[in-house]
């Protein structure tokens, strides 16, 4: 340890142009949150009073400690000597016609990738790492550049993410980790994070995938027989319904866990929206292409062309151990105008395919061929003016039409990233916020007119309004609906018919509560949207695709949450691979590895029910079982996803005879479980005078959420002293187990 | 002076991510500094059989959130009937029950309480407790959005901690003595000035976050803070201080889903005193894993014992003692002629606020002036280098004279608490039984020639005596605490011992005598 001079602890020491760090010492408690965090070790513990002395002279105004101190305890004042970052080129495009040149530019030579990795604090507590939706180990790969070492900075980024190539280029890293960044939530500049995974994942070469040997298993114990097909080969095999980002994400780490893998995909690529959808000038086929060339060398069974319908969704969980369904959210709105079902209408996904192609193929596409054979471009009304609105009208464009994108939303809440609007606006596409189609008029059947009336939007969230002002009419000859997608019914309908928000209210994870990311309120850069809350929604998501929908299938990417990112949907795929490969689960015939696990969730007031659920606890111990006893507050959906049974025990709550029910935190628990996918539960109260209602209650929870109650059993003060109902916990664990071995197979 | 600086932060691990919580592989938090921390707390640390939570049945209670309502509920009640008796009841001060509650019985009962338990006052305080149900819009469930602006109390004023709390008890009572509102006087008074603290409170609650009215602006803050020092309940400490170092998420002091973060800005991992500990129970609820008690301690440890001795505590101490002694002072022939001359020729009459202000000034000057001749007659003038070269924020510099007057003033809070205290007597013993005939007036059955109305427990002899005996009582407190603080506190910065030690406990015995002599004077004027 050095030793230094104890800093004097005075805002007004520091000159003007450095910032200063001030403990308000009256309400400093000492507790180091701050220090421990500061990531220039500006802050230091005073022993002698045991509050936190600033050091200015090493204070880089970053604010971390302001945002993490419990007690607001710490003020930074001055700039935040964030450095100036690298510029990055966004080219513009003089020529557009045909044009597959990418308008944006990463960091171009290695003095400025080192410049710009020198602006990384390297926080103790990286808030950026929470920011990135993949939980991407930015500091470290930051810090390996700074070391000029691409490969070990490609290595830390492949630990979290299958496509850092492709993420450095189409995510939105303003909401994201650069919003995240320390930087930007003391307001400056963040560091180019996105600019410098793209200089690691464009320079450094990609490594082949490493896959696991297949997972030591119980096959030793002899084949098991079941309708004469043999279960020798224990390897986990799964199928991947989906190619795209989720689809990847699942397939990588299955792959790299050692399972066996086939992917299903209907289109004659592979890559989903990566290839379709996203267009050459902000991701080139070159690099959408490279995560399947990778999965496929590392043995991935990609069979391309092959359509899974509903029906086949129901049958695949019984030739696959397990299914990830990564289909995405296919479904295009449409505006329901008068004329919309002329011809020259389409939705972006059918203009994208084809301007695509044409693209790629350097030919002309034919709706957008000169209308009159006079030579005058053709004009494309998008309605819409998101980001696919943008690639649209973009595409248009590049082959030769002029293109107007109206979107009934205030340009203020709309949500389009701030430089996908610049540079559509610098290729001159006209956008038009505030307006909306209500009329599509046409000539011989096919979209001729649009009429354009204003509309006015008070306040984000809030459904415009059309209002009655002067109507504009333009001459159009293709309309492309671009204004989102939705998840098919059927696929909604393995949701639960819900989607999994990514919004989320209640209380923040604890571990999440210390880091800075939620004590700010949102900094401009992440566009007056608060990114800790958007980071926590995002986290929420990606934790529930570790739970199965249905048995052994479980369901990631835009189909589980409705139209995300890229990065959100590979990360969720991931982490249901993680899942199946934790669970290792098996379809009937084939033997499973380990035992079966049961999580059992005790809400207790006086030890009465904690005592009742241990007896069942060791029960299901000496019955063979892998058993969790955690309080039931502490269940949340990792606990459930580990588990393959669950046993709730809870005490009873009421008076005497009246409001007899479980106790109030277990039925608020039950309310909030998330899809349970048929896994077997068993239900146990212990009560004073009378359990009343409280088993059926509980069932009937249980059993909504999709649970199947094998066993439930209240137990009174009498068997509790007399020792009657003494075998109870072993016929409990026989149910539950029995039950659990029966669905195993 | 030196200290070691922080650690630096733990290497990075090349282990693959948790799947489960892939977030803390990329934190490298530096380890929080632990050295010294067993001696800096030992002395202020209650004995650890000492907690009251280690009791099953006790823990349920603290545990469930609707401990605080039900204490607050009863005085909240009493409060607003006071408020509507002093408007709408009898205009006979002994005969309303607002102002017979309030002035005969209640005050007495938070000095008790102040004096034995610290701040108990302050878990079922209705005024704090009114406004914090609006600020957190509910009565006990913990809510996550609050309502109202939640500032921080600006920091010029913050940094100087319980002192806008001593200016606001001074405002308070100079009113009070203008309206002569306790005497008691008309109980509409009494009720415009409850009244008016209730406003206030919701007005800080919802301007500023958390109890920043309690901790800073509240006029019994200081009073009962310093004083209760004197008393037994440590308040919520924690169980394993190693524990709370190694805890990542300070739920206590942030908030977690079971309670809020402290409302008073305390963590219950560095507690040295009851000095800012509410008895909320936030952080016993809060706390993951369950490493709070709540602690009973040794009388007197949290005068005695604290390493950090805070100098808003030393003034507060001193201005109070102002206080005290211009009540006391006020009823005798020498301050009459001496305010009857000031009124001749500043025109102003009782309470007039340059005699208010100057006397309670002065005897605080005159405590903090004899701390000055003695630090420089008694103190080294080279203190041990760490006390000095720092220079910090108001509450903890150092200096020469801090290092006398700060730890002097510490040992006169019994002293100055029993003073409070037999100031109350009178009103108790000439007029408590008058609370009976108060509630029997709003049957039409209380009046003024009831013989409970005119029952007095003590005459007034006898209430001097005692009077004379709790300030004796204070003396001895005090003498004992200052005897040991100087061991503790003075020995070291000092090169006369013995002179060190006489010289304080000189100045205790100076202020129990002052009390003594004044209350014999005052007669038992209430």
């Amino acid at each position: 340890m050095s030793v230094i001079d104890l800093p004097t602890d005075r805002a007004s020491d520091a000159p003007p142009d450095h910032p200063s760090v001030h403990v308000l010492g009256d309400r400093c408690a000492g507790c180091q949150e701050c220090s421990i965090r500061c990531p220039t070790g500006a802050l230091t513990l005073d022993s002698t009073t045991w509050t936190v002395v600033g050091d200015s002279s090493t204070c880089v105004g970053c604010r971390q400690c302001e945002r993490t101190c419990p007690f607001s305890a710490v003020v930074v004042e001055g700039p935040a000597l964030a450095g100036v970052r690298v510029p990055l080129v966004h080219e513009h495009v003089t020529d557009l016609a045909g044009s597959r040149t990418e308008t944006r530019h990463g960091i171009a030579s290695w003095a400025d990738a080192l410049a710009e990795a020198a602006r990384c604090l390297d926080c103790p507590d990286p808030t950026c790492v929470r920011g990135c939706p993949a939980h991407n180990d930015i500091p470290g790969f930051i810090r390996a550049i700074a070391d000029g070492d691409l490969d070990t900075a490609h290595a830390v980024l492949r630990r979290t993410t299958f496509l850092p190539d492709v993420c450095a280029r189409v995510c939105d890293q303003a909401v994201q980790c650069e919003g995240s960044c320390s930087w930007s939530l003391a307001g400056d500049v963040p560091v180019a994070i996105g600019a410098l995974e793209r200089f690691v994942a464009d320079n450094a070469p990609v490594p082949p995938l490493v896959t696991a040997a297949p997972p030591d298993t119980a096959a030793s114990d002899g084949p098991v027989e079941n309708g004469g097909r043999s279960a020798r080969t224990d390897r986990l095999e799964v199928a991947v319904v989906g190619s795209g980002p989720a689809g990847i994400g699942a397939a990588s780490a299955l792959v790299a866990g050692g399972a066996k893998v086939t992917v299903f995909e209907r289109d004659a690529d592979a890559g989903g929206l990566l290839r379709w959808g996203i267009p050459d000038f902000t991701l080139p086929d070159a690099v959408a292409r490279r995560p399947w060339e990778t999965l496929v060398d590392a043995g991935v069974d990609l069979r391309l062309g092959h359509e899974v319908s509903a029906a086949d969704l129901d049958l695949l969980p019984f030739d696959f151990d397990a299914v990830v369904v990564a289909a995405g959210a296919s479904v295009p709105l449409r505006l329901p105008v008068p004329g919309g079902d002329l011809d020259g209408v389409w939705d972006a996904t059918r203009f994208l395919t084809a301007a695509h192609a044409a693209l790629a193929h350097g030919t002309q596409l034919e709706a957008l061929r000169s209308p009159d054979g006079s030579g005058r471009a053709a004009r494309v009304l998008v309605l819409g003016a998101g980001n696919t609105a943008m690639d649209v009208a973009r595409s248009a464009r590049r082959l030769g039409a002029e293109a107007i994108c109206v979107d009934w939303m205030d340009r203020a809440f709309a949500p389009v990233r701030p430089d996908e609007l610049d540079e559509a606006a610098g290729e001159g596409v006209d956008v038009r916020f505030s307006t909306t189609a209500v009329r599509l008029e046409g000539e011989d059947g096919h979209v001729a007119r649009a009429q354009l009336a204003p509309t006015r939007q008070l306040k984000a969230g809030v459904t415009p309004e059309v209002l009655s002002g002067p109507v504009a009419v333009e001459e159009i000859d293709l309309v492309v609906m671009a204004m989102g997608y939705r998840v098919p019914p059927e696929l909604l309908e393995l949701d639960g018919g819900t989607l999994v928000p990514r919004r989320i209210g209640g209380f923040p994870d604890r571990r999440w509560l210390g880091s800075g990311i939620f004590a700010n309120p949102a900094p401009p850069f992440a566009r007056n949207q608060p990114v800790g809350a958007l980071a926590r929604g995002r986290e929420h998501a990606r934790t529930q695709a570790a739970l199965a929908r249905k048995e052994r299938t479980w369901v990631v990417g835009d189909a589980l949450v409705g139209p995300a990112t890229v990065v959100e949907a590979m990360a969720q795929g991931k982490r249901a691979a993680e899942a199946i490969l934790d669970r290792q689960p098996r379809r009937p015939g084939r033997a499973r590895p380990g035992g079966e696990r049961v999580l059992v969730a005790v809400e207790s007031q006086t030890g009465t029910t904690a005592a009742r659920a241990d007896a069942l606890a060791g029960a299901l111990v000496g019955a063979g079982a892998d058993v969790r006893v955690v309080p039931l507050t502490s269940v949340g959906t990792t606990e459930l996803a580990w588990a393959d049974a669950l046993v709730v025990a809870t005490w009873v709550e009421g008076l005497v005879v009246a409001k007899v029910g479980p106790a109030r935190a277990t039925s608020k628990w039950l309310d909030g479980l998330p899809p349970l996918a048929g896994m077997p539960v068993a239900l146990l109260c212990t009560y004073g005078v009378s359990p009343g209602r409280t088993l059926p209650l509980m069932r009937a929870s249980v059993e909504r959420h999709g649970g199947r109650v094998v066993a439930a059993e209240a137990f009174g003060r009498r068997s509790r002293s007399a020792g009657a109902g003494g075998n109870a916990p072993e016929a409990m664990a026989g149910a539950l187990l029995g039950t659990v071995a029966v669905r195993a197979g | 002076m030196t200290i070691t600086a922080p650690p630096d932060r733990p290497p990075r691990s090349d282990a693959p991510p948790d799947p489960f919580d892939p977030v803390p592989v990329a934190v490298h938090l530096r380890p929080p500094r632990r050295d010294g921390v067993a001696e800096r707390f030992a002395a202020t640390d209650p004995p650890r059989g000492w907690d009251v939570a280690a009791h099953p049945r006790v823990a349920r209670v603290l545990h469930n959130r609707k401990l605080q309502f039900f204490l607050i509920l009863p005085n909240q009640l009493v409060f607003w009937l006071v408020i509507m008796l002093g408007l709408l009841g009898t205009v006979v001060p002994g005969l309303n029950f607002g102002t017979a509650i309030t002035w005969y019985i209640w005050f007495c009962l938070v000095f008790v309480m102040m004096v034995v338990v610290g701040r108990a006052w302050c878990a079922m305080c209705p005024f704090g407790g009114f406004a914090e149900w609006i600020q957190r819009r509910t009565f006990w469930q913990r809510t996550q959005k609050t309502l109202g602006l939640g500032r921080k109390l600006p920091e010029p004023i913050a940094r100087y901690g319980l002192l806008l709390s001593v200016g606001s008890f001074l405002l308070l009572t100079w009113i009070e003595e203008f309206f002569n509102i306790a005497g008691p006087g008309n109980p509409m008074d009494t009720s415009l000035m409850v009244l008016g603290i209730v406003t206030s409170a919701l007005i800080f609650f919802l301007v500023f976050e958390r109890r920043t009215f309690c901790r800073y602006v509240c006029p019994l803050s200081a009073l009962i803070g310093s004083v209760g020092a004197v008393g037994t309940a440590a308040g919520f400490r924690t169980r394993d201080r190693q524990v709370c170092l190694d805890c990542k998420t300070k739920d206590c002091m942030r908030g977690s889903e079971e309670g809020f973060g402290c409302p008073w800005y305390t963590w219950p991992g560095s507690a040295d005193s009851n000095l800012t500990c509410g008895l909320c129970s936030e952080c016993y609820k809060s706390c993951p894993s369950d490493n709070v008690g709540f602690y009973l301690q040794p009388p007197m440890t949290s005068v005695v014992a604290p390493n950090r001795r805070r100098a808003d505590v030393a003034w507060s101490v001193a201005l109070l003692w102002g206080l005290v002694f211009f009540q006391q002072f006020n009823a005798t022939n020498v301050y009459n002629s001496f305010d009857g001359w000031l009124a001749k020729y500043t025109g102003i009459h009782y309470p007039n606020p340059i005699d208010y202000l100057g006397i309670i000034v002065a005897m605080a000057a005159l405590v903090a002036g004899i701390a000055w001749v003695a630090s420089r007659a008694l103190v080294r003038p080279d203190l041990p280098q760490p006390l000095l070269s720092v220079k910090r924020s108001f509450i903890d510099k150092t200096s020469r004279f801090r290092a006398f007057f700060v730890p002097i003033s510490y040992g006169i809070i019994p002293v100055v608490g029993a003073d409070y205290f037999a100031r109350q007597l009178p009103k108790f013993f000439k007029h408590a039984a008058r609370i009976v005939p108060s509630v029997g007036a709003w049957f039409g059955a209380g009046s003024t020639h009831s013989s409970l109305y005119n029952t007095r427990m003590l005459s007034n002899p006898s209430i001097v005596v005692v009077q004379v005996a709790v300030i004796a009582l204070g003396t001895l407190a005090s003498a004992v605490a200052t005897w040991r603080i100087t061991t503790r506190d003075l020995a070291p910065v000092s090169d006369h011992p013995v002179a060190t030690r006489v010289t304080s406990l000189a100045i205790v015995a100076a202020v129990g005598l002052t009390a003594s002599i004044l209350y014999v004077l005052m007669h038992a004027a209430s």
